[in-house]
Order: structure tokens, then sequence, then C-alpha cells
């Protein structure tokens, strides 16, 4: 969004100049200021070259479900986003942005009148998988529900509604997206484009924005077109698939879920795919009011066509046969996939207007934005906020929002379709037909003649039901009876919402910012705008936390020769980007802010210490004398991580490293693997072997100290104390599958200790003329004995030595060599867990490791992002020794940017 | 389409009634203006992160522009 920025000197210095009666001069200096790129309103960044880092939690709370005590979590979503903007030249900006969403835990699937028992399994256990399908349910003659006294039989009409709900395994979502711009004196242009995956959905666009400042840049006009191609591949749930119609479960095929949509089988899982495409324009105007005021107006209309439905969401169906007769109609309910209509035309028309507040230096900005779409959703924002700078660079800023929304046409909780669900077939005079049980898809029918007691075929010929073998033909319900388009989102219902929270961020000096964010949001039927909003079974609520660093590059470009000196003069190069805590800052009051991305995988045949096995031999041995199913295929784990490092003195450094992890596990079934014995053991194998396990979110929190021991001009000698403190989960389990508790989730897959570490090192490095070198000890020692969840990981031992050469002042390149050993696992996990292969046992952890490092490293030699380092790292294992029964490791990248101040 | 033959006009007329009866306010005058906490959205980190919350659980969602987002069909 359109940011207004001056290069802040400049202006005030003028602002104190008394004003000049002479206009050519006038005119020079307002030439002058009016060509500063940065100076107009709409200008769409804050700083025009930045790196940022945000963290952001979403927790829901849990849903009421009348009386029904659902022992699944919430959902919550963790993110982690990563942007950086540079000028390519004076004119030619490029930014790039790095999202990243890992969500688990329970959501609505469905809505339905509580004596459906959509959350209850045989009445007493309360919020298991849920229950959508085969449930005979009651209804009066007005169609309420009724609910019936399991003792006495009586029925007693029961309007109260409930969610069904169901739960999600972790998954994680990844999104890259560009922006290139050009600038004018009086215009920009930006191209962006970019790409968001996920397991069962992937989403490309790209976009053109366009921006004409005139009036002296108090006016700007902004133009907007984007469009985004969306492919939804959605693994429909076991648990929810009773739901969708199969031909194959005796059932009529009813997969027709929308005309850009369909359901095909492949390895067992059920995908329902579909294609969507989103194209956007916005017209916008930004003006300046006055000296303390500006006003941002704008429309914009979206188009979208193909599967706009949900794959996960289902409507809730009562069939009633309307031949009933008495006051207590039976119906049979099942869920449907929602259908959409194919196409939706939205507009939107927005204001935001900005004032400042003279004597408080605050800034108060107004934002309402009216949406309307052609599914009958009409729907309000307002929002207001208030900005206080309270000096010393801290700002904050309070705001509330309220948002109101009416229902989607097609929208209703659940349905009643009046026919029956199923019925025997019969012919125009009420004779029954039959099919030949044996061939019952052969396309041939049999109407049964009652005066002969013989079956009659298509060409009239009469068989007796001893030459085949009769079922009656059974006809299910007519779809073209449900209406056109139907969705039990909450999300279409009518309802409003009001949220509240406070931003409070303070400026360093250096141009960093840190930001930090709480807000609290309620979603209420009663709270929609004009009433008649959904009932109160639907209210729910969250809370989101963030917290960003922002560092100025511009801000911070060196100015001076000094300033230069200053940041090639540390101990000539660093060490390969895979080496953690290998330099110091070198004077006191200085900062460095880093990132740091690892990137690990594991994959081939398993491997038993050095030797490749056969699946029997793991079968026979590999699960510490239990029967043994499965073996990963393929693992991958992924660590993003700041670095942030402050000198107070010149012989300390204090360290913050918070980090974010996800990983992703296949397995596959061993050979000669036993039979299960359990149906839960079946249940999960087949669930493992169809489903990649994915966690992802806060991994653990490292602090440290360094602290400098030997400092020559060519040598250098320092060691560091760290501690890492558990903020990784480790209590993640598997979602629970087939009605069953499936436990946690392999070790390997936590995303942390679980215990607090101890991790020191020491560290040397050496140089003289184009060459550097170094080597490192380093270890981690679990400082207790088990985490919450009943087991530690080994202590790890690491040492390290490389080597580098300059081959340009600004590049370098390294070779390292690495040895590792870490122990197994002690203790194991408390229940529930459900143990299937050499992963789930403590013994199959840890190993001796020799690996090969092949490195390059930069630094910008000059100008404005002169200073920043990067550093990239490829580790090539040579010989992998595993405990127990492990896969082997393909390779490890490490990838480095770091800036010190 | 009716809105929006609604809001153009509208939107223009504010336009060219500002070009000619809003305040000039010359360069070195702007200094309030360009206060961080002035911007338009001066937290578009968080903006960021918020709107995709709300576009989870609300129907109004999307800005008009690509930027992705994802499913969000949790």
């Amino acid at each position: 969004m359109a940011v207004i920025k001056l290069k802040s000197s400049k202006p005030r210095r003028k602002q104190q100049k008394p004003s000049s009666p002479i206009s050519t001069s006038l005119h020079a200096l307002t030439a002058a200021a009016l060509s500063l790129p940065g100076l107009m309103p709409a200008s769409a960044n804050a700083a025009d070259e930045e790196a940022s880092f945000q963290y952001g939690h979403y927790q829901e709370g849990k849903r009421d479900l009348a009386g029904v005590n659902s022992r699944f979590d919430p959902i919550e979503v963790n993110t982690i986003q990563g942007n950086a903007k540079i000028k390519l030249s004076d004119r030619i900006k490029f930014a790039f942005n790095y999202i990243q969403d890992t969500w688990s835990g329970a959501t609505p699937v469905a809505t339905a009148p509580l004596s459906f028992g959509g959350n209850k399994e045989g009445g007493i256990i309360a919020g298991a998988t849920p229950f959508l399908q085969n449930n005979t349910v009651f209804f009066d003659r007005q169609l309420n529900p009724l609910k019936q006294d399991p003792s006495t039989g009586q029925f007693t009409k029961d309007p109260q509604l409930v969610h069904t709900l169901s739960t999600a395994s972790p998954e994680t979502r990844k999104q890259g997206d560009f922006k290139l711009g050009y600038e004018w004196d009086e215009a920009a242009l930006d191209v962006g484009g970019g790409i968001s995956s996920e397991r069962d959905y992937e989403s490309r666009f790209g976009s053109l924005a366009g921006r004409w400042d005139f009036n002296q840049k108090l006016t700007s006009l902004n133009l907007g077109l984007s469009y985004t191609n969306s492919d939804t591949d959605a693994t429909l749930d076991h648990d929810a698939t009773p739901y969708i119609y199969d031909t194959s479960a005796g059932l009529r095929a009813y997969n027709s879920t929308s005309t850009n949509s369909q359901i095909e089988l492949e390895g067992g899982n059920k995908i329902l795919s579909g294609n969507r495409q989103d194209w956007a324009t916005t017209l916008g105007l930004t003006q300046v009011l006055n000296k303390n005021a500006v006003i941002e107006t704008g429309v914009g209309y979206t188009r979208s066509t193909g599967y706009l439905a949900n794959p996960y969401k289902a409507v809730e169906t009562a069939f009633i046969n309307p031949d009933q007769t008495g006051d207590v109609l039976s119906g049979f309910a099942i869920g449907l996939l929602e259908k959409r209509p194919d196409e939706r035309d939205q507009l939107t028309a927005n204001m935001r207007y900005v004032q400042y507040i003279e004597g408080l230096d605050a800034a108060v900005h107004f934002d309402y934005r009216f949406f309307h779409d052609d599914w009958g959703i009409n729907a309000h924002t307002f929002e207001a906020d208030w900005s206080q700078p309270l000096g010393n660079g801290w700002t904050v800023t309070p705001r509330v929002r309220y948002y109101s929304q009416d229902a989607a046409d097609f929208y209703q909780p659940y349905m009643i379709s009046q026919q029956a669900y199923s019925r025997t077939a019969v012919d125009a005079n009420g004779n029954r037909i039959s099919l030949n049980a044996d061939a019952p898809n052969n396309g041939l029918e049999y109407v049964y003649d009652p005066d002969t007691g013989n079956y009659v075929d298509q060409n009239g010929g009469r068989i007796h039901e001893t030459q085949f073998n009769p079922i009656p033909k059974t006809v299910y319900f007519d779809p073209n009876k449900l209406p056109a388009h139907y969705s039990s989102d909450q999300r279409l219902s009518g309802y409003g919402a009001l949220s509240g929270g406070i931003t409070v961020s303070k400026q360093f000096a250096k141009g960093v910012t840190l930001e930090a964010g709480a807000e609290y949001y309620t979603h209420a039927g009663s709270l929609k705008l004009g009433g008649g909003g959904e009932g109160d079974y639907a209210d729910f609520d969250f809370y989101m936390v963030n917290a960003a660093l922002k560092v100025d590059l511009s801000a911070l470009a060196p100015t001076g020769g000094d300033e230069h000196a200053h940041h090639h003069g540390h101990h000539g190069g660093h060490a390969p980007a895979g080496v953690m805590f290998d330099h110091m800052l070198s004077k006191s009051g200085d900062f460095m802010v880093g990132y740091r991305y690892m990137y690990g995988t594991q994959a081939g045949d398993m491997l038993h210490g050095s030797s490749e096995i056969s699946d029997q031999v793991i079968v026979n041995n590999g699960c510490e004398g239990n029967p043994c199913f499965l073996a990963p295929s393929g693992m991958n784990m992924h660590m993003h991580m700041i670095d942030l490092m402050y000198a107070p003195t010149d012989w300390l450094n204090l360290m913050l490293m918070p980090q974010f992890v996800d990983m992703d596990m296949s397995m596959r079934k061993l050979d000669g693997a036993p039979p299960p014995a359990t149906d839960t053991e079946r249940e999960l194998i087949t669930h493992h072997t169809l489903h990649e396990s994915a966690t992802g979110g806060i991994g653990d929190t490292g602090l440290y100290a360094m602290i400098k021991l030997f400092d020559r001009p060519n040598h250098h000698l320092h060691a560091t104390l760290g501690l890492s403190a558990p903020t990784g989960d480790v209590g993640i389990k598997l979602r629970d599958t087939h009605r069953i508790e499936a436990g946690f989730i392999h070790y390997g897959m936590q995303l942390g200790s679980g215990t607090w570490d101890f991790k020191p090192s020491i560290t040397y490095t050496g140089q003289m003329d184009q060459w550097s070198w170094g080597a490192q000890l380093s270890g981690t020692k679990r400082l207790e004995d088990k985490n919450e969840s009943g087991f530690a990981f080994g202590d790890i031992f690491q040492s390290t030595a490389w080597g580098s050469y300059n081959l340009l002042h600004w590049l370098s390149a390294s070779v390292r060599g690495v040895y590792t050993v870490q122990g197994s696992v002690r203790g194991e996990y408390i229940e529930p867990f459900n143990p299937l292969g050499p992963m789930d046992y403590p013994s199959s952890h840890g190993g001796r490791y020799w690996d090969i490092g092949l490195g390059l490293n930069a630094v910008v030699p000059s100008g404005s992002l002169a200073g920043n380092r990067l550093g990239v790292e490829w580790l090539q294992p040579v010989d992998d020794d595993v405990n127990g029964y492990q896969l082997p490791r393909d390779g490890a990248l490490s990838a480095t940017w770091s800036y010190a101040f | 389409m009716k809105i929006i033959k609604q809001a153009l006009p509208a939107l223009f007329l504010a336009a060219s009634a500002c070009v000619s009866g809003c305040a000039q306010v010359a360069p070195w005058e702007r200094g309030n203006l360009a206060k961080p906490h002035m911007a338009l959205d001066p937290h578009p980190l968080q903006s960021a992160f918020r709107a995709h919350s709300y576009g989870s659980r609300e129907a109004a969602s999307g800005s008009g522009s690509a930027e992705g987002g994802g499913c969000g069909c949790y």
C-alpha cells in the first residue's frame, strides 16, 4: 500500500528556512524537492532499501459444541515472513518476499442439528472424527428437528445447531513473490509475480501496477491489474469420504461437485481437482488535502471463475420421504460436498483518511471498505487507529475494527430435501426391478412378473430366478431436486466481527525497528449490522500476535571512508556459511543482523551402521523386538534463523537466535512386513503410506555469549557459551484418523528438543594474504533427562576445519571437513504413541557422520549495499555410520546474509 | 456494476474538486505528512499478516490485487 516518505532530513531543514521572497529560488527548491523519488505519498515503500522479518501467530478459541466436549485443539497458524527491498539503480527497485504458514487443529467441516450427533460416537465419546453419514434423524411436520430420549423413546423439538469439527495434521504453505519497479519523476510502474504452494493447492499470480503523480505531487492516481491461476488437488479425508458418493461403495456416484471439478481415485486416495482464475483491477486516488491530512479512495473489481468451492466443507443433508404418515418424520442424513457457483463478481469501494494531530504529534487513521458480490454478500469494514509517538523512538498504536457481512444467497447451515434417500426401483406397473447380483453393472435389468413368478428382461424374454442371482435395484435421490448451489461454510453466513488490538514499535538508532502487535477478534451472528445474523452456535474468537524486525539498509549504508574500512576490517573472510559463531564484532557498540537458511535432505536405501540393508533385515531387527511395518522413504528439513548480535564490550558479544523450522517425511511399507495385528496399526500404516507428514513452526531459541580469548592480526580465538531454550513444540501428534487416536508424530518431526540445552564451542580463525582458515569444536549437551513428551535427543559433538581463498576482492571460495557424532534418543514417548518403524524407536537415532563442504562467500564491496555479506555452502555427506536403522543423508545447504553496523 | 457506475464519478468528482480546491502544500510543508506514522499504512508487514487472517475467516477477502495467499481452506 501507499506510504508517505520524505527523505526526512532534507525537507525539515528546508522547513526551518525563512521563506525566500525570490520566486526563482523557490521554484528551484520546489523542483529539487519534487525530484526526490520518495517524496510522494503514493511511494510504495517505507524505505528504499530494507530487510525485514516477521513472525505471526494465529490462535482460535475453542468452539462451543453445545455440551459436547471436543478433545481437539482449535486451529492455530504460525507464520514467518522475510522481505527484502533493494535498489538496482537509482530508478529501478526490486522487492522479494517469502511467507510460510504452518497450521494444525480443528475447524468446522459441517453444521447440523445437535440431534444428528455429528460430534458423538455412539452418543458417549465426544469429539472424535466427524460423523456425517448414516444417521437416521427425526423431524416434526413443520420440519423442526426432533430429539429422541434414549430411555423413553419420546420425541421433543430441539432446534439447537452445532458444528461438526474435523481436525488436520500440520500442513505448510510456502509463498515467494517479487516486485520489480521503475520510477520516473512523476510516475512509477511495478511488475510483480509469485507462487504459493501447499500440499493441496497451488496458486500462481502476476500483477501490473502504475502510479501517476500530478498537481505538484499532491495527487496521484494508481491503477492495478492482476491475474491469479490456482489449482486445487485436494486429497479427500478418509473420514470424510463417506459423504462423497462412490459406486465402488455400492452407492450412486455423486461426484460432480461443480462443472470444473472432478474426483478421481489415485493410488488409494480420492483426489478432488479443480482450477480457478481471478482477474482483479483497482483504481485509486491519493490526495494530500492539506499539510496535515491525506485521503485515499479507490474502487476495485474482481472476477473469479472456475472451482470456487472448498473441498473440505460438507453440507449436512436430511432426506425425508414425503410419503410418510404420522407426526414424526424419519429421515436419513448424509453430508454432501458443498456446491458453489462457478463465477463470482466482486466489487469493492474503499476510503482511507489520515489526519495529523498537531500538539500530540499523533496520527489518526480511518478506513472504510464496502464489498459487494453477486453471491448476495454485502460487507462493511470500519477501522480506526491512533498512532502515538512517545519519544525515544517508541510508537504505540491502539486500533479497533468492525466487520459485518450478509449471508450468501445459497448459504444454509444444513439442508432438508423432501425426497427419499433411496428406494427400490419399480416399473410403471409397480413391479419391482432387479439386477443380477453377479454382474450388477452390466446394464441388464429384470422386471418381476407376479403372475408367473418369473423375471422379464429387456427383450421380453422370461428368466426364472434360479437362472440368475436377483437383487432389487435401488434408486437413489434425485440431485436435480437439490438447490443448484449450497454451502454451510461459516464464512458465507451472516455475522459481524469486532476486534481490537495494539501495536508497539521501537526505532533504534541506525535504522533498526522492532515492532510487536496483538489483536483479539470476536465473531458473532448477533454483531451483524442490522441484525439477522447466524445463531450463536457459530460464534468464535481468535487472537493474533506478531513481532517484526525491520532494518533500513539505506539508513545504514556507510557514508565515509572510515565506515568503509570498518566493514572490511574484521578478521578477513568469514567462515563457510554452515559454520555458526565464526566471528565476533570488533568494536563495542556494534550490531549485526543476519538471516540463516539451512536445508537438509535424507533419502535412499536404509542403513544399518554404514551398510545398506534389505527390508527383511529391518522387519526382523529394526524395531527393538516389536513388529516393524514402515520405513521412511524421504525427509526434508528447512530452518530459518535470525541472528541478532550485539557487542557491549569489545571482548564480549551477545547473540539471540530465534529459529523457525518445517519438515516433511514420507513413508513406505517394508517388503516382508508382518500383517498388522490391530485395526489401529492397519489404519495408521495405510494413512502413513498415502500421506506425507509435515510439521512446522517456531523452533528452539538460542542465547549465546561469545568471549574473545586471543586476538592478533592474523590469529583469533574465541569461546561461545550458549543456551538453547525449548521454545519448539515437542508435543505434535498426528491427526486422528479413522476414529483412531494416532498419537505422537515421529521423534525427528518435532520442532525442537524440548529440553534446555547447553551449547559451548571454541573457534580459531586465521588469515594470511589471500588465504584464511579456521577450526571449531562445538557441542550440545542436554541439560534434562527428558522433555514434556518423555524423551531427550542425544548429545552432539562436532569438529570442523576449513580453508578459504579470495578469488576476487569480494568473493572467496572455501573447502571444509566436518565430523559429527550424536547419541541416540534417551527415554521414549509417553502415551499415546503407535510405533510402526525404526524411526519411532529411540535406538535408531544419532550416529557418526563425515561431510565435505564447498562454499562461496561474498561481500558487497561498494554502493549503497556495501558491507552486506552473503554466503552459501553445500555439505556433501562422505560417510554415514548410523545408530540402529536410518535413512542416509543426501546433503545439506546453508545460505546466510548478514550485515554489521 | 451498479456500484462501480456510482463510485467512479464520485471518485473523479472528489479528485477534480480537490485539484482546484485543496490547499496547495509546498514540498517543505510536507514534514508532518512524511512522518512514518502518517503513512497510509505504517505497518505493512503486520497489515499483510492481519489481512491474511481476516481473509481466511471473512467472505469479503482480497484487496483486489494479486498477492497469492493460498487456499485458506481450513
